[in-house]
């Protein structure tokens, strides 16, 4: 998937995040280098930790939910060779792109051969992106009889809104 | 007999105008001295080459010197200078030899016994030493013997590199002159009232008798011109940080004066650095001023390294944020060396990132974020709730070991940092309702509680009830209810 840009897009609770993760999960196990630009620093190392991210190949920039910031961040990790997977989490309010912009991005990760990943609520990258995903809840368990005392797996759908990608079955992610 | 050491002396002559030359190549064909004293009483303690061909010589007036050479160069005996380049001698000979000792300014013992695998015999050791002292920018000589006295003798030889044949450091003594020792003034002066002038007659004198007459002196005397050495060998360590100094004949005003003095400075060091394969972490400035005062300041590298157009530019950053608030007239760097990261990944790795690349990213980033913001993460110790720190980003170079390699797929967790207190309705000893702000929301399943506490023993102790909450408006999230401050507080959102 070197010189993508994939937006993955849903609603909170949907499982974008945990998609991610697994993502950060397999680039690191495979000895790559990957970056997070957290635009609202929600990132979790823990849940991160137990997906079996390799943390110490990650590098995280988090600003301080200045979302202009957080564009800037991409453009500079985006043109560097060497990078296997930039991600930008731009949280809830995701702020506009231009699609010059989107495209510039597309030419910069192609030429770098890396894979940038947008994560947010809504598609901002438009044409620009290469692969566009929704996610979206399908079922929840949980433990505990008679009373639940805990949460235990979702259950997510992903649905493939630009791009060729095969159909997958649900993701059950465990809590 | 058994040879058991292999000594290197790596001597530099004319040390103190060597170290000068150091930091001014420019002066290296022209003559100069280095005085000491308070004008007008100003003495030569030492001349280079080309000022020595025009007789002067250590000791005369500095007036004295400027008459026989009008175009004589002057500049003062610094201390800080001389120790820098002797640190600059010892670490070009760290490069051969982890074991080097520290013999005064000038002067350097380097244990090559054993190295011939490694960088070959007698003379490609002693081609490398003087290799990697010009490097730093010393021109050196190197004796090779089994011996300290006879290394050191032999450095004073013809040629770069002289080599004593193992076994015969008391035959390569004989005719070298009384004055190669450090021998006392008065034991020299007695000797030569004697008619010994050189190292083989005092060898070839009656041990006990010289006891008797010279004492200590005398038969440590015999020791050094027999070849005989029995001291103990000190191996010198690095020092944690790495320091050059510039004193400036003039005052710099402007940052573009300044950053072509600080490039020279950087230069020195990171020649050093090269010698033993080390970058610098840290460099730490300090700015002699023109008022008397001092302007300091630390400049952390976001990754080790020793490229000079690097350092100097993150170096340019930085003052031009904080000028120096007078005329600069003394310049003087350290780093802290560490370990460089070698840039060849694993065979079956993706091909890592230059490391030069590395550091100008991680210094754009943090110019744009700050340096609180841009890491590793790192999960600490503890169960306490989101207890990370952030680490400077030092990708490894191992391979991932694949047998940790979990199948679970773990749900995910936004954090809200710092968790928003939130209003819980509570009904039936359960959440029934979150207000956060304006915004109410139903709870339609919820699951818990799981008590969790730690650090009972300390003042930060902390102790909670989590909740999964599944909210009306689809929100799946987690609530805690801390019982040190009895809020309730939003920890984050599963995603």
């Amino acid at each position: 998937m070197r010189g993508e840009v994939i937006e993955i897009v849903g609603r909170l609770s949907s499982g974008r995040t945990s998609l991610l993760t697994a993502w950060l999960t397999d680039v690191t196990r495979r000895g790559g280098f990957v970056a997070l630009v957290d635009a609202d620093g929600a990132f979790d190392p823990s849940s991160a930790v137990r997906a079996g991210v390799d943390l110490r190949r990650l590098l995280w920039v988090r600003t301080g939910s200045r979302r202009d910031t957080a564009l800037r961040a991409v453009d500079l990790l985006v043109r560097c060779r060497g990078v296997a997977l930039v991600a930008v989490d731009l949280g809830e309010s995701p702020p506009r792109l231009s699609l010059a912009a989107a495209f510039r991005w597309r030419m910069a990760v192609q030429r770098a051969g890396t894979t940038l990943v947008i994560l947010t609520a809504r598609r901002i990258a438009g044409a620009g992106a290469t692969l566009a995903v929704r996610t979206a809840r399908r079922a929840l368990e949980w433990s505990g009889d008679p009373r639940p005392t805990r949460l235990a797996r979702v259950a997510t759908d992903v649905e493939v809104l630009r791009g060729h990608a095969l159909a997958a079955a649900p993701h059950w992610w465990c809590a | 007999m058994v040879r058991v050491s292999r000594l290197a002396c790596v001597r530099v002559p004319w040390f103190a105008a060597a170290a000068i030359v150091r930091c001014e190549p420019t002066l290296a064909e022209r003559p100069l001295v280095v005085v000491q004293g308070t004008p007008p009483a100003t003495r030569v303690v030492e001349a280079n080459a080309a000022a020595r061909e025009r007789s002067v010589a250590a000791g005369m007036t500095e007036a004295h010197a400027r008459a026989l050479c009008p175009e004589l160069v002057r500049r003062p005996f610094v201390e800080a200078r001389l120790a820098s380049a002797q640190h600059a001698l010892l670490t070009a000979a760290l490069g051969v030899s982890p074991r080097v000792e520290d013999a005064g300014p000038g002067l350097a013992y380097v244990e090559i016994h054993g190295l011939g695998r490694l960088v070959g015999d007698d003379r490609a050791v002693g081609e490398r030493l003087v290799r990697l002292a010009r490097d730093v920018g010393l021109e050196a000589r190197v004796g090779i013997a089994d011996g300290r006295t006879a290394a050191r003798v032999a450095s004073y030889g013809d040629v770069r590199v002289t080599i004593v044949p193992a076994g015969a450091d008391a035959a390569s003594l004989a005719p070298a002159p009384l004055d190669r020792l450090d021998l006392p003034e008065a034991v020299v002066t007695t000797l030569r009232r004697w008619g010994i002038a050189d190292l083989g007659a005092l060898a070839a004198l009656p041990r006990d008798a010289l006891a008797t007459r010279l004492g200590p002196d005398g038969l440590r005397a015999h020791d050094l011109a027999s070849g005989v050495d029995s001291a103990p060998f000190h191996p010198w360590t690095p020092p944690p940080f790495w320091e050059e100094a510039q004193g400036l004949d003039w005052e710099v005003h402007d940052l573009l004066a300044l950053g072509a003095v600080l490039e020279v400075v950087l230069a020195r060091l990171a020649a050093r650095l090269s010698a033993v394969h080390l970058a610098a972490d840290v460099i730490d400035v300090r700015l002699g001023l023109v008022s008397g005062a001092h302007h300091e300041r630390t400049v952390a590298l976001a990754h080790p390294t020793r490229d000079v157009d690097l350092m100097l530019a993150l170096l340019r950053l930085d003052l031009e944020r904080r000028p120096p608030p007078a005329a600069v007239i003394d310049v003087a760097l350290s780093v802290r060396p560490v370990v460089a990261r070698p840039g060849q990944g694993g065979l079956w790795q993706p091909p890592a990132m230059a490391e030069r690349d590395l550091a100008a990213l991680l210094a754009r980033l943090v110019r744009l974020v700050g340096p609180d913001n841009v890491g590793s993460p790192a999960v600490d110790d503890s169960h306490r709730p989101d207890a990370i720190t952030l680490d400077p980003f030092s990708p490894p170079d191992s391979v991932v070991n694949d047998a940790d390699a979990t199948t679970e797929r773990p749900l995910a967790l936004r954090r809200l940092r710092p968790p928003p207190v939130v209003t819980v309705a509570i009904a039936d000893e359960r959440p029934a309702r979150v207000t956060r702000g304006a915004t109410a929301a139903r709870v339609v399943t919820c699951a818990g509680p799981w008590r969790i506490s730690g650090e009972w023993w300390d003042t930060r102790g902390w102790a909670r009830d989590e909740w999964d909450l599944l909210l009306d408006d689809g929100t799946l999230c987690r609530l805690a209810h801390d019982h040190m401050t009895n809020h309730w507080l939003l920890d984050g959102v599963y995603d």
